[in-house]
């Protein structure tokens, strides 16, 4: 054992306790939403935070039932579905052009992708609002399908561009030769390669598919097309009171991206930090 | 793979397919995110409740918004927004990172809890700690049962000083611990043999940070805090469903600004005079962060 000097001391138990009191700050809220869903509302109003004096499973059941629940997930999930089919589809094709194939035009679409990035959510929200509204898709999911996939585009793409190139390009052209086109060789060499890479553009957009908020509100106004987000958001806000529907419906909420995210939070990170220094 | 050398002027024709591999992409944003953010232009010189008839008012709006005292309110919380966001979470973030990163085992847990809120829905997080900041039932019982009386009494969300400040704070809880990764990333990638050497030359602890650190990190530091400014540009979910923009338009922000006058006042042609102001703003911090990065990072 080393022998530490009382200020060295002092400085390693306030390190530790820097970093265990954040950890704390992170996820107590968390813990003590778990927490409350247990517990009956009286009992969260008396003492709003530690453990549950009573357990209960009531909440759940009341508030699946009363937040219409089952019907926000698959709204969710539906649309989930379609637009990592259709970002998946469209961005893997024109990654994989942009990133291997010379043509004329290639400069402008990677330039314009590049500028496209820069384009904030609230440049295009209001005539977009408008643009389905005459196009008869107010009110529907296909409308945030849409704009969920056009809009993750450019950086999706970039992203697996980037991967790509780190693909040498003998494996397609022997693909080639050995008679594919280049969109078999690029279905059956440059795609299994690029998986882990495709994996992570999936859960990113599961996870602003699931989390989006601002435009879910302002193009679905009905109640049994809502999104979990937008449904959890209006049911708090009617049920403000009732302090067990809140937190519990704060569970169903969160949960699926939170166990998403333990299960798989290398790829998570990944993608959420990709470097846009890198690029 | 001699067969390559093998002329194969047949292909020749078919160049043009490879378009069909970026038109799709290319067409689905250039229609539903590019066009749609060229009419938002064109809309703000018009008078237009988004039903009738629309008025041509040319540069109309832009004078009335220049002269609207909310905007100013909106434009000064945002420049509040990004005080405390290029600041608070950067030094915490970077602080945390030196320290984790220096963690063996228990370096997996720090980095999986401290990044966990992130990917909470700002929404939903936000509605859960309105919950926890009510006045009653919330803190306020618990500051009250130890005894903190006085500051059990505060009006978290309701309370025009403060209102603004609380949001922040919700807001860094979930985003601090994104730029704490960031800058771990950035730390792993700094070549281990620059702090040798600085050992070996008796380097302080101080000198080792200035000389090494800093430098090594400074694409990432500089990444961070333009990408901070122009989120906070963008800064909506959070404030909209804590506090709408109040009490009053106490913590109105560009955003929540350009929303309510979109789709509670139906003033769709000044909303969207904002937004081009907005978008202008954090466009321009996009542009000046390609701008470094073309330097290669030289600030």
């Amino acid at each position: 054992m080393k022998k530490l000097r009382p200020a060295a001391v002092i400085g390693k138990t306030g390190k530790w306790t820097l970093l265990m009191l954040l950890a704390v700050f992170e996820v107590f809220p968390l813990i003590q939403l778990l927490f409350n869903s247990f517990r009956p509302d009286s009992e969260i109003k008396a003492h709003p935070l530690g453990l549950p004096v009573t357990w209960t499973l009531e909440n759940y059941v009341d508030t699946w039932e009363a937040g219409g629940y089952a019907q926000a997930f698959l709204n969710s999930i539906w649309i989930c579905l379609w637009t990592i089919l259709i970002t998946i589809v469209v961005i893997s094709l024109a990654a994989y052009a942009l990133a291997k194939i010379n043509f004329k035009g290639r400069e402008f679409f990677v330039a314009y992708f590049l500028f496209g990035m820069a384009i904030p959510s609230f440049a295009y929200l209001i005539p977009t609002y408008y643009l389905f509204n005459q196009m008869g898709l107010s009110n529907t999911h296909l409308s945030l399908i849409i704009v969920y996939s056009a809009s993750n585009i450019p950086f999706k793409l970039l992203l697996l561009r980037t991967f790509l190139l780190g693909i040498p390009r003998e494996l397609e052209e022997s693909a080639k030769v050995d008679g594919c086109t280049e969109l078999t060789a690029f279905l059956r060499i440059t795609l299994p390669l690029a998986k882990s890479i495709i994996m992570t553009v999936m859960l990113l957009t599961i996870l602003s598919c699931w989390n989006e908020f601002t435009f879910a509100n302002t193009f679905v106004t009905r109640d049994s097309l809502r999104t979990v987000s937008t449904r959890f958001v209006k049911f708090t806000t009617e049920y403000n009171n009732n302090f067990a529907r809140v937190f519990t419906s704060g569970v169903i909420s969160i949960a699926p991206m939170v166990i998403l995210y333990l299960l798989m939070q290398d790829s998570f990170i990944e993608g959420l930090t990709s470097g846009s220094v890198k690029g | 793979m001699q067969a390559t050398t093998v002329p194969r002027p047949a292909k020749k024709h078919r160049k043009w397919l490879v378009y069909f591999f970026v038109l799709p992409a290319f067409l689905l944003h250039f229609i539903f995110i590019a066009l749609p953010s060229l009419a938002t232009v064109f809309y703000s010189f018009f008078d237009w409740n988004g039903i009738g008839q629309a008025t041509f008012i040319g540069l109309q709006n832009y004078r009335e918004m220049f002269q609207d005292a909310d905007f100013y309110v909106a434009l000064q919380n945002n420049l509040k927004w990004i005080a405390i966001f290029i600041t608070v979470p950067v030094a915490l973030g970077l602080l945390m990172a030196l320290w984790v990163s220096r963690l063996q085992k228990t370096q997996m847990f720090f980095r999986t809890i401290y990044f966990l809120p992130y990917i909470i829905a700002a929404a939903m997080a936000g509605r859960i700690w309105c919950s926890y900041l009510n006045p009653y039932f919330g803190i306020n019982s618990v500051l009250k049962s130890i005894g903190l009386t006085e500051l059990g009494k505060t009006l978290w969300l309701g309370d025009k000083e403060i209102a603004l400040y609380s949001v922040a704070f919700v807001d860094l809880w979930h985003f601090w611990g994104f730029v704490m990764v960031m800058f771990l990333g950035a730390l792993q990638q700094v070549e281990p043999t620059l702090y040798e050497s600085a050992k070996v030359e008796g380097a302080t602890k101080l000198q080792e940070f200035t000389n090494i650190t800093i430098p090594s990190i400074m694409p990432t530091l500089t990444f961070i805090v333009i990408t901070i400014i122009m989120w906070s540009f963008l800064t909506f979910d959070y404030v909209w469903v804590m506090t709408g923009g109040g009490p009053g338009n106490a913590s109105e922000l560009i955003s929540t600004l350009v929303y309510r006058n979109a789709y509670s006042f139906y003033r769709t042609g000044y909303a969207s005079t904002i937004c081009v102001v907005q978008t202008l703003l954090s466009v321009l911090a996009y542009a000046i962060l390609q701008v470094v990065k073309k330097r290669g990072w030289d600030v």
